[in-house]
C-alpha cells in the first residue's frame, strides 16, 4: 500500500510546507540585495512587478490615493500596486507585525515616528535614487531634513500639516458666538465653549474634552513657557498638569464640554463617529489635513484655528511634515518604489488628484497647480498653514520617544479624572511617576 | 520488519498533525519562553535580561494589576452564568418537544458567530447609548446608561456577550442529559419525588462529568478572551482599563508598545494562572464528580 511513490509524494508535500515556513529567513538576504539598486530592475526587463502600499486615512484619502495608483499603473505597464489602507487605529500594530514577519508592504506611509523605524533598520535608504529617480530639490530644505538621518534619506514628505483646532463654524453662527480669532486666549476659548453649550442646549457642547489630547497639552505647555519633552527630559511639573486638568474639569462641570462616557462612545479621532460632523460639538483637536475627511461627511462649514495663546504667547509648533512615504528595507523593487514616490510628489497630474489630503504638498510646482483650482477646503488648509508658519515661535519640535505609551498614559489619566474615579492631584501624581518611568525606559533604549 | 512498516504507516498518517504540532505550537511556545527572558521590540534582535520582565510584572506594573482584576471579574461572573444558562436551556429543550433540531440550531447560532468580529461590532451597537437595549429600557421608563462607555458597566456588557454564547456548552449538556436513563426518573416519580428533588438527586449527580468538562473548557476559554474586549473597547481596554482583559493587555504590550519580551512573560504568567485553576478543578473533582460506571 505504501509504495515508494506515495511516500515520496507525502515527503514532497511536507517539504513545501517547510519551505513556506522558512520564507521569512530568506528576507534577510533580500534586504542586503535591496541596498544595491543595480541588482534589481525587473521592470526594465519586462517582468511583472507587484508592489503593496499601506497607508491610513479617511475614505477621501483612500479614493484619491487609489486613483493615483491606477494612473501610475497605466503609465508603467507591468507594475501593479495593491493598496492596503485603513483608519489609523491599529495601523502601526499591523505594520509592526508585518515588519517582524518580514512581509511588510513595499511602500509604507509613516508619521512622526519615522525615526523609530529608521533606528530599527526597517526602512530603505533612498539616497541612491535621489537626483536620478527621486527628485526633492524643489522642496523646502527642512522637509528633506525631517526624513534624513545620518545623511541618508529615508522618506519623502507627502504633505505639510500642523496640529490644529478643527471647529464647526455653522455651530458658532447658530449660537451667535464670534469665530475664534487668530490670537485668542484660553479665557476666550472658555467663554466661547460655555456660550455655545448654553445657547444650543442639551446634547450640544462647545468642545470635546481635550485634556486627553497630546497635541493640545503640548500647545498649552508651550503657551505657558514649558514643554512636554526635550533632550531626554520632561519640562513641566505637577502644578502645570493640575492646572490643565482643573481647567477642563471646570468646563466639564459647567456642561460646556463633552461628558466622559459620550466621548468614549464617540471618539473625536474616528472621523465617522466624531460629533463635530453631526453638529453637536463645536471644537475638536485634529491634524489640519484631516479637515478633508471631516468636511466630506457634513454640510456644516468647518474651519481651522490655532490653539489659544497663554501668558507666554502661542504654543503652536511650526508646521511639520505630517506624513512621509517610506519603503520597507526588504522590498524587492527599490527603484520602482522610488519612482512611485517621485510620482506621488512631483507628477502634476497625480498632485492634482491627491490634492492636499495629506497636508500642503511639498513641491512648489504642485502647490501652484493646485492653487489654480483649489477648493474652499484647500484654501482653509493653506491659509491655516501659512498662519501657523507666521505666528508659531521658532521652536524645533521633538517627538517624545515612546509616543504610543505616553498617549495611552495621558488618555488613562484624563479618563480617571473625567469619570470622577480619582481626584486630579493624585491622578497627576500617578501620571508623573509613570511618565518618569517612560523617560528612563527611553534612555535605556 | 513487518512491525516497523506498521509503525511507519502510523507515523506517516500522523505526519500532517505532527508537523503542525512542531511548527505551529511547540516551536512558538519554546520561542516565547526564551523571549520572556529578553527585551525584544519585534524589529531588532532580542536582548537577554534574565528575570527582569517577571520582576517588573510583580512589582512595577499597576495596569497589569487592573487587568488581572478585570479578568478575574469577567471569568468568575461569566463562567457560572454561562453554564447555568446553557444547562437551563438544555433542560428545556430536553422535554421531548417537536422541532428540537430547529431550536437546537437556533440556539447554537450565537456560538458559531460568537468569536467573530461582526458579533462584537453588533454588540457594541446594541449596548450603545441609543442602542436597542436602551430603547427597550426606555419603553419601561428607565434611562439606561452608556453601557460600553461607562467604566462601571463596560465589563458587564462583555460578560453579557459571553453568556449569550452558550450554544456549544448547551449542546454538550443536551447530550449529557440524553445519557441519563429515563427509568431513574420513572422510579423517582413512583416514589413521589418532585421536580426539584429529581433535579438535585438524579440530574445533577449524573451530569457532573459533563459539568466538569464544560466548566474546565469554559474557564480556559474565558481567561483567554480577546476579540470581544478588543473590538468593543476599540483596542484600548478602556474606559479606565475597565475592559482591559489579560489577553488584550498582552496584545497592547506586544504590538503597540513593542515590548514583545514582556508580553511573552505575561503569556507565561497567564499559562500558570490557567494551569492553577484547571489543576484546582481536577483536584477537587473527585469530591464532586460522579461517574456512574463506578470509576471514581
Amino acid at each position: 500500500m505504501f509504495n515508494k511513490k506515495t511516500i515520496t509524494m507525502v515527503l514532497l508535500a511536507s517539504m513545501t510546507m517547510l519551505a513556506a515556513c522558512s520564507k521569512s529567513a530568506d528576507n534577510t538576504n533580500k534586504e542586503s540585495a535591496a541596498s544595491q539598486p543595480a541588482a534589481t530592475s525587473s521592470a526594465a526587463s519586462g517582468k511583472k512587478v507587484e508592489l503593496r502600499m499601506s497607508w491610513w486615512g479617511s475614505d477621501e484619502r483612500h479614493e484619491r490615493t487609489q486613483k493615483v495608483i491606477e494612473l501610475f499603473e497605466q503609465k508603467n505597464p507591468g507594475v501593479t500596486i495593491t493598496g492596503e489602507y485603513s483608519g489609523f487605529d491599529g495601523y502601526m500594530d499591523k505594520l509592526n507585525t508585518q515588519i517582524a514577519a518580514g512581509n511588510a508592504p513595499d511602500l509604507i506611509q509613516m508619521g512622526g515616528n519615522i525615526k523609530e523605524y529608521v533606528d530599527k533598520k526597517a526602512l530603505l535608504d533612498l539616497t541612491p535614487y535621489v537626483g536620478n529617480v527621486l527628485h526633492v530639490d524643489d522642496f523646502n530644505g527642512g522637509l528633506v531634513k525631517a526624513a534624513t538621518f545620518e545623511d541618508k534619506l529615508y522618506g519623502v514628505t507627502l504633505g505639510v500639516s500642523s496640529s490644529s483646532l478643527l471647529y464647526n463654524a455653522s455651530m458658532f453662527e447658530k449660537a451667535g458666538v464670534p469665530l475664534p480669532a487668530d490670537n485668542w486666549t484660553y479665557d476666550d476659548f472658555k467663554t466661547s465653549v460655555l456660550q455655545i453649550a448654553q445657547k444650543l442646549g442639551k446634547g450640544n457642547y462647545g468642545s470635546y474634552d481635550l485634556s486627553s489630547d497630546a497635541a493640545s497639552l503640548a500647545s498649552y505647555l508651550g503657551s505657558i513657557g514649558k514643554e512636554v519633552y526635550r533632550d531626554g527630559e520632561r519640562h513641566f511639573d505637577n502644578q502645570d498638569l493640575i492646572n490643565w486638568f482643573a481647567m477642563w474639569d471646570e468646563l466639564r462641570k459647567a456642561g460646556a464640554i463633552v461628558p466622559a462616557d459620550v466621548q468614549v462612545a464617540n471618539p473625536p479621532t474616528a472621523v465617522d463617529k466624531s460629533l463635530i460632523v453631526k453638529g453637536q460639538v463645536a471644537i475638536q483637536s485634529a491634524s489640519a489635513s484631516q479637515i478633508f475627511g471631516f468636511q466630506e461627511l457634513t454640510q456644516d462649514k468647518l474651519g481651522l484655528t490655532v490653539y489659544p495663546n497663554g501668558p507666554a504667547g502661542s504654543g503652536m509648533v511650526p508646521p511639520i511634515s505630517g506624513q512621509f512615504i517610506t519603503s520597507y528595507s526588504g522590498t524587492e523593487h527599490p527603484e520602482i518604489v522610488a519612482k512611485f514616490m517621485d510620482f506621488m510628489v512631483n507628477d502634476p497630474e497625480a498632485g492634482v488628484i491627491l490634492g492636499s489630503t495629506r497636508g500642503v504638498p511639498p513641491s512648489g510646482k504642485i502647490r501652484d497647480a493646485l492653487a489654480a483650482q483649489s477648493t474652499p477646503v484647500d484654501k482653509v488648509l493653506f491659509d491655516f498653514i501659512s498662519l501657523v508658519s507666521d505666528t508659531a515661535p521658532p521652536v524645533v519640535f521633538q517627538q517624545f520617544p515612546l509616543d504610543n505609551e505616553y498617549i495611552k498614559l495621558l488618555q488613562l489619566t484624563s479618563e480617571k479624572i473625567a469619570f470622577g474615579a480619582k481626584p486630579i492631584d493624585s491622578s497627576v501624581e500617578e501620571f508623573m511617576k509613570e511618565m518618569d518611568k517612560l523617560l528612563l525606559k527611553a534612555k535605556a533604549q | 520488519m513487518q512491525k516497523y512498516k506498521t509503525y511507519a504507516a502510523g507515523y506517516l498518517f500522523l505526519l500532517p498533525w505532527l508537523i503542525g504540532l512542531i511548527f505551529l505550537y511547540l516551536s512558538p511556545i519554546f520561542a516565547s519562553l526564551y523571549l520572556s527572558f529578553t527585551k525584544y521590540d519585534l524589529l531588532t534582535a532580542p536582548k537577554w535580561i534574565g528575570f527582569d520582565n517577571y520582576k517588573t510584572m510583580f512589582t512595577d506594573d499597576y495596569r497589569l494589576g487592573d487587568s488581572i482584576k478585570v479578568t478575574f471579574q469577567y471569568v468568575l461572573i461569566s463562567v457560572p452564568f454561562r453554564l447555568a444558562f446553557a444547562l437551563g436551556l438544555a433542560m428545556l429543550l430536553n422535554q421531548g418537544m417537536k422541532f428540537l433540531g430547529v431550536y437546537r440550531t437556533i440556539y447554537y447560532i450565537p456560538s458559531l458567530l460568537g468569536g467573530s468580529v461582526a458579533i462584537s461590532v453588533l454588540w457594541k451597537q446594541v449596548f450603545d447609548k441609543d442602542g436597542i437595549f436602551n430603547q427597550g429600557l426606555a419603553l419601561m421608563g428607565i434611562e439606561g446608561p452608556n453601557w460600553i462607555a461607562d467604566p462601571k458597566y463596560a465589563i458587564y456588557s462583555l460578560i453579557g456577550l459571553s453568556v449569550w454564547q452558550f450554544g456549544s456548552v448547551m449542546i454538550i449538556f443536551l447530550a449529557g442529559l440524553k445519557q441519563i436513563p429515563q427509568e431513574l426518573y420513572e422510579a423517582a416519580t413512583v416514589d413521589g419525588a418532585g421536580i426539584f428533588r429529581k433535579f438535585s438527586r438524579i440530574t445533577m449527580p449524573l451530569l457532573t462529568p459533563v459539568i466538569f468538562f464544560n466548566l474546565t473548557i469554559t474557564l480556559i476559554q474565558s481567561f483567554q478572551t480577546f476579540t470581544k474586549a478588543f473590538i468593543i473597547s476599540g483596542g484600548s481596554g478602556g474606559p479606565i482599563n475597565s475592559t482591559l482583559l489579560y489577553s488584550l493587555y498582552l496584545y497592547i504590550k506586544g504590538f503597540t508598545f513593542l515590548d514583545m519580551g514582556y508580553a511573552s512573560a505575561m503569556a507565561w504568567l497567564l499559562l500558570i494562572i490557567i494551569a492553577a485553576f484547571t489543576g484546582l478543578l481536577f483536584l477537587t473533582s473527585r469530591y464532586w464528580v460522579y461517574y456512574s460506571d463506578g470509576r471514581n
